[in-house]
């Protein structure tokens, strides 16, 4: 039966194809945008690191003024990086699975001449345990190993584009590569990465691209390299030398922590809570005791890192395809009162009410999913679009899930449209209409 | 094969109640070729839609074949003019859409038949029409005489053993009418009850029994030439 209800179905819509191109323009429409919005959501709210989201946390505490909360509006925020100063002192813990602190620089890379000319490129100054905390995925070599941090020695691991740059995307393990007046040896190249959100710092923008160049943190105070993201600090320091930035109450590191069970974790926030009040006896961190552990999606929300407009979008985006349905209810209600000498036909051959209901309904419903097909294609090009605005974001598109979406949406959009509709053609009573024809 | 006891349809307006059909009491027996006859608005109509379960009504009782069917289901009602009742309309009702096979199928696929078994009585019942060769045309490339004719077939291949005709000639020159008057005549004598709304006598005459409705109520009842004797009970209420 359903087979024949299709067949009425098409039959239907090649009766008046502008009215159905129309109606299926309009869920089309609806669909495309609601999709659009929803995979754009989809896609900033993903686990970034699912294999190990839950044993990964952010450090965060509370060196801020003893007179002024990080945050007016929420006083039991503490700041969102740790100082330097706190970064050393709390990596002698042996607590971590692993552990680092990290920032992002900016650099300038001297390619050989015949490359080019010489580019600032953003770097990420880290320790070696970077690479194990999140599983970067190597393409030749590795990460350097801690022995290489005490020197340091000057090596640098490159990311996918940053190989093809200066050495055509061969194995450059090994090959030199000037970073501002020195030269490093190539350690290790990354496949492409691009974590989504970039958990792993979110203060610019948590959907920026990761970095180009990995170095040892130590070249930071060799090069006497600011954060290339946000610094922030409420005690002016004494001098400007840049050990006078180092010893400061200046915020600019991200720290992250791998834990891999409650008790790991219960240890080593007594192990901060421990250090703070090391720090408090020499007169820092006069504020209340404020340490916090995020997981990476503790972390996500906590830095907000999938913006409210993203979430007002998909709402909207949403009713709009309702107000697309709604629409369609009147094209529908007339298409199929207009019907009602076939329809009284049909019952006076035997259909009920409940057959001559869902066959309607199928017909809504082949408006919806060719209406789900149109907006699918609509989607595609409107996340291009969007990728083409956000730095390659959402270059993944709609994947399988999404496509889900955008089907179930069309059916609940063809269900929406037509469920009055079918309900009143179902009702008429054929008597009236078939002395008429 | 129909039994009418006291039947009542009343159509209520704010202002007015009209009695279509006032206290019908009417047996058909089955085989039976009865005529309804009267004038304009005098329920002829209604009477037939009661009959096919297309129109509910007030009062009364209502046997079709053996079942009381005054108080069934939407679902219960189809199913039953699915199965027992054939239609033919005088403005054919064929669906412009569809086909002639397509229009002759539509009660068949009510039905849940195979679609094997399906194809064969569809070809069967247009081949007694006369337009098996003609079923991939659409209503349109037919004649007026040829849409009747596909609806009969379209009433008769379901077999029921009621054929509800209403004016079945009145769109009809008169040569294709007689045209279709054979061909209910044939169906008759192969056993289908039909009960025929006309207005015109001539082809009531056809029919073995003629009844009459004025007013929503029926009149008097004139046994057509050729009517068997004892096969209908008809009552007045003035």
């Amino acid at each position: 039966m359903l087979a024949y209800q299709l067949r009425m179905a098409a039959k239907s819509l090649r009766r008046n194809p502008v009215l159905s191109i129309l109606m299926i323009g309009a869920v089309g429409l609806g669909i495309g945008v609601s999709t659009t919005f929803v995979t754009a959501h989809y896609i900033l709210s993903m686990d970034p690191i699912p294999e190990k989201s839950s044993v990964l946390y952010y450090v965060e505490m509370d060196n801020w003024d003893p007179n002024r909360p990080w945050n007016d509006s929420d006083p039991t925020e503490a700041p969102n990086q740790i100082t330097y100063r706190d970064m050393a002192g709390i990596m002698k813990s042996t607590i971590p699975t692993f552990q680092g602190g990290s920032f992002k620089a900016s650099l300038y890379i001297h390619p050989e001449a015949k490359i080019g000319r010489p580019y600032k490129a953003l770097g990420r100054m880290c320790f070696s345990d970077f690479f194990k905390l999140f599983d970067l995925p190597f393409e030749y070599g590795g990460g350097w190993d801690r022995q290489a941090e005490k020197g340091p020695d000057p090596v640098v691991v490159l990311d996918h584009e940053t190989n093809q740059k200066l050495f055509g995307g061969e194995n450059s393990v090994g090959r030199q590569v000037q970073i501002e007046d020195r030269h490093f040896k190539v350690v290790g190249v990354l496949k492409p990465w691009r974590p989504l959100p970039k958990f792993y710092d979110t203060h610019n923008s948590p959907f920026a691209e990761p970095e180009d160049i990995y170095l040892p943190f130590e070249f930071g105070r060799i090069f006497e390299v600011y954060s290339a993201g946000n610094t922030s600090n409420w005690k002016r320091y004494e001098g400007d030398s840049y050990q006078a930035f180092l010893d400061s109450e200046s915020i600019w590191i991200q720290m992250w922590v791998q834990l891999d069970s409650a008790e790991q974790k219960e240890a080593y926030m007594d192990f901060l809570n421990a250090y703070v009040h090391t720090q408090k006896a020499v007169g820092r961190m006069q504020r209340p005791m404020n340490n916090k552990l995020f997981s990476v999606k503790e972390w996500l929300k906590e830095a907000e890192a999938v913006p409210e407009m993203a979430t007002s979008l998909v709402v909207i985006s949403l009713l709009f395809l309702v107000v697309c349905s709604l629409n369609l209810i009147g094209i529908l209600l007339g298409k199929f009162l207009a019907r009602a000498p076939e329809v009284s036909v049909r019952r006076a051959m035997g259909a009920s009410r409940a057959s001559v209901f869902f066959q309607h309904l199928v017909e809504c419903e082949v408006v919806g999913l060719l209406g789900g097909l149109l907006g699918i294609f609509f989607s595609t090009l409107g996340l291009k679009w969007i990728n083409s605005i956000f730095e390659n974001l959402f270059e993944s598109g709609l994947d399988a899930n999404m496509l889900a979406v955008a089907v179930a949406l069309a059916l609940l959009s063809g269900l929406i449209a037509g469920l009055y509709p079918a309900w009143r053609i179902c009702s008429i009573a054929p008597a009236a209409y078939l002395k008429e024809q | 094969m129909l039994k009418m006891r006291r039947v009542c349809k009343i159509y209520r307006t704010d202002a007015i109640e009209t009695h279509a059909l006032n206290n019908i009491d009417l047996e058909v027996g089955a085989g039976e070729f009865v005529a309804v006859m009267g004038p304009s608005g005098c329920g002829k109509t209604t009477f037939l839609n009661v009959a096919g379960l297309l129109d509910s009504f007030e009062r009364g009782t209502y046997e079709l074949d053996g079942l009381d069917v005054s108080r069934l289901s939407d679902s219960e009602m189809s199913r039953i003019r699915n199965g027992k009742i054939g239609f033919v309309f005088q403005s054919f009702n064929l669906i412009p859409d569809l086909n002639v096979f397509d229009n002759v199928d539509v009660p068949l696929r009510y039905r849940g038949m195979g679609g094997k078994e399906r194809r064969e009585v569809i070809e069967q019942a247009l081949h007694r029409v006369g337009l098996h060769a003609r079923m991939k045309h659409h209503p349109s490339q037919l004649s007026g005489g040829q849409q009747q004719r596909v609806a009969v077939a379209r009433a008769l291949v379901g077999k029921p053993k009621l054929i509800l005709a209403d004016e079945p000639t009145g769109n009809l020159d008169s040569s294709m009418a007689e045209e279709i008057m054979a061909l209910l005549a044939e169906i008759h004598r192969a056993g289908t009850t039909i009960i025929m709304v006309t207005h015109d006598p001539g082809l009531a005459a056809q029919a073995q029994r003629v009844v009459h409705l004025l007013d929503g109520q029926i009149v008097d009842a004139l046994p057509s030439p050729d009517s068997f004797p004892g096969s209908a009970t008809i009552t007045t209420h003035a």
